[in-house]
Order: structure tokens, then C-alpha cells, then sequence
């Protein structure tokens, strides 16, 4: 029997594969060297990497998690403006008559702070 | 840790104890994988010099990825498989000037097998090489992951990032194509007279 006409998708050719198989080109002993030692340097890259890895405290990471700089540059301004305002306001902006129309929305707050005595 | 401790331990789990600084580890994987990255390079390339460099570039990588190793997402040696032929592939596109393999199937080169006569089994391993280096690239690459390699067809889909059903069309016709070339040879190394 033939190979090709045995079976048109080449099933003969399994003793040429079982042949393959049982002819495995071993690694030499000098690449499986060079693999070991591309290995240990891989390691050692590994671990400097690793060690030098800066190790942040609280301050830098509470930086990075609150978006960087771009988000602390909106904190500070938003910070300094409320400080211009609550030390810099003009006290003749807020006049007498316009003092009326001022409304304590919280009296019970007012009530509490001055001790709740009355 | 003992050497032969990791002998039982999936290559994943290695790995993940290579990229944490384990020797024996990079021992166990260097002896485990070696061999059949370079087997499959082999079959892939037919050359020998050209396969060990292969096997260590494609180990290399390995070596870079452990690190950053998504468990569960892949087998070490699907991935490596998959390296290994596009490495191999580059190779071989390089060698042919960027040409793309065609699918017309020439005879097998004269006299390779006939070098190594006396064995005849090493005669019939060197002559499926010497055809598998005929077939177009990815036909090769099909066969050999299915009837060498012994992978299941899902296997060499993910590998190869095709599905099952060009898996299959691909190791059909890729066996067809070596019958043709193997056709003439037969005789010669003993197919006849033990079928």
C-alpha cells in the first residue's frame, strides 16, 4: 500500500511523525548554559528593579491619589482665595443696611456654641 | 529549597517564584522548557545553530515576562510555543528577502536524507524535516504543534490565534502536501516493505 493512497489527508505519514518524535534535537549543554545565566541575570535585574523602587510615605501617595499637581494647584488657589476673603473683604462692602438683610440660618447652632443656657 | 522540591510544580506557579528571586526555579524551567523550545524550533527552522539561538531568545523573553505574568490567563508553554514561531518566522522571512512561502509543495532537496542512511529512522525523521521545510509557514507550523508536538487542535488555535476549523484546514493540507514530497521516497527509507 502506498502512502498517498491510503488516505488523501496523509495518514501514512505517522511513522515519518513517530520517527520525528523519537529524533528530538537535545539543547546543548552550552545553550542550556547560556539560558541559565540569561536567567540569573534576569533575576538579578528583577530584584534591582525592585529594590529601587522609591518607597513613599503618607504625604507623596495622599499627592498621587489626589490627582498630582494639577489638582493640588486647584486646592492652593481655592485655599488662598478663601483666605483673601475672609481676611480682605472690605468691611464697608457689607454695610449697615445690607447687615439687615443678613439671615442666621442655623440659630441652633448659635444657641448650642453659647452653651444652651438660655 | 531542593532542586528536584519543584519537580511536581506547574510551570505558572515556577514562574511566579522565578520572577521572586527562586534559583531552583530558573533551574527547573531551564531544563523543563529548553528542550521543547528548541525541538519545536528545530522543526520549524531545520537548522540546528539557527534553533538554539531561537530557544535562547525566545527563554530570554520568558525570563522578561515573569515579572509581569497574568496567571490563569495562558499556559507558559502556549506562550512559548507561539514565540518561538514567530521568531522563527521572522527568520525565515528574512532569509527569503521578505518573500511569503508559496503554497506549491517542491520535492524535498536531494541527499539529505540519504547523509544518514545507515539509521533509518534518523533517515526518516531528516526526510519529514526536509519536507516540513517546503511547507508554507504557518502549514508547518500547524503540523508540527499537531502531530509532533502532539497539541489538541483548541491548543494550536490559541497558539496560532486562528480558529479550530483553520487549524484543521491548515494540518490537512499541510499532511497532504507531505505525501506528495514524502511520495517518491519511500522505498528508500523502508515505508513499503514495513506497511
Amino acid at each position: 500500500m502506498s502512502m498517498s493512497d491510503k488516505d488523501d489527508a496523509g495518514e501514512g505519514l505517522d511513522v515519518f511523525f513517530e520517527a520525528a518524535r523519537c529524533q528530538v534535537p537535545a539543547p546543548s549543554p552550552d545553550l542550556l548554559a547560556r539560558v541559565l545565566a540569561d536567567a540569573d541575570v534576569a533575576q538579578q535585574a528583577h530584584s534591582a528593579a525592585f529594590a529601587a523602587a522609591p518607597r513613599q510615605g503618607i504625604g507623596p501617595r495622599l499627592y498621587r491619589l489626589l490627582g498630582g499637581w494639577p489638582a493640588m494647584a486647584g486646592l492652593a488657589t481655592a485655599a488662598l482665595t478663601g483666605i483673601w476673603i475672609g481676611t480682605a473683604l472690605p468691611e464697608g462692602l457689607i454695610g449697615t443696611a445690607e447687615a439687615a438683610y443678613l439671615v442666621d440660618i442655623t440659630p441652633e447652632m448659635a444657641f448650642d456654641l453659647a452653651g444652651g443656657d438660655f | 529549597m531542593p532542586f528536584d522540591a519543584h519537580d511536581d510544580v506547574p510551570d505558572e506557579a515556577l514562574l511566579v517564584l522565578f520572577a521572586n528571586g527562586d534559583g531552583a526555579a530558573a533551574r527547573v524551567l531551564t531544563l523543563r522548557l529548553t528542550p521543547r523550545v528548541m525541538a519545536h524550533a528545530y522543526r520549524l527552522l531545520g537548522n540546528r545553530a539557527e534553533a538554539e539561538d531561537v530557544a535562547q531568545e525566545a527563554m530570554l523573553r520568558l525570563w522578561k515576562q515573569a515579572p509581569d505574568w497574568r496567571q490563569g490567563e495562558a499556559k507558559v508553554t502556549t506562550w512559548l510555543y507561539r514565540v518561538v514561531a514567530n521568531l522563527c518566522i521572522d527568520r525565515l522571512r528574512r532569509a527569503r528577502g521578505g518573500a511569503v512561502a508559496l503554497d506549491a509543495i517542491p520535492e524535498p532537496a536531494d541527499g539529505r536524507a540519504s547523509a544518514v542512511e545507515q539509521l533509518q529512522e534518523r533517515a526518516r525523521a531528516e526526510a519529514l524535516q526536509a519536507a516540513l521545510d517546503t511547507l508554507p509557514e504557518r502549514q508547518r507550523q500547524a503540523v508540527v504543534l499537531r502531530h509532533i508536538e502532539g497539541l489538541a487542535n483548541p491548543e494550536i488555535a490559541e497558539i496560532m490565534e486562528i480558529t479550530i476549523e483553520a487549524v484543521e484546514s491548515l494540518t490537512s493540507r499541510g499532511k497532504r502536501a507531505l505525501s506528495a514530497a514524502l511520495a517518491g521516497r519511500q522505498e528508500e527509507l523502508g515505508y513499503v516493505d514495513e506497511r
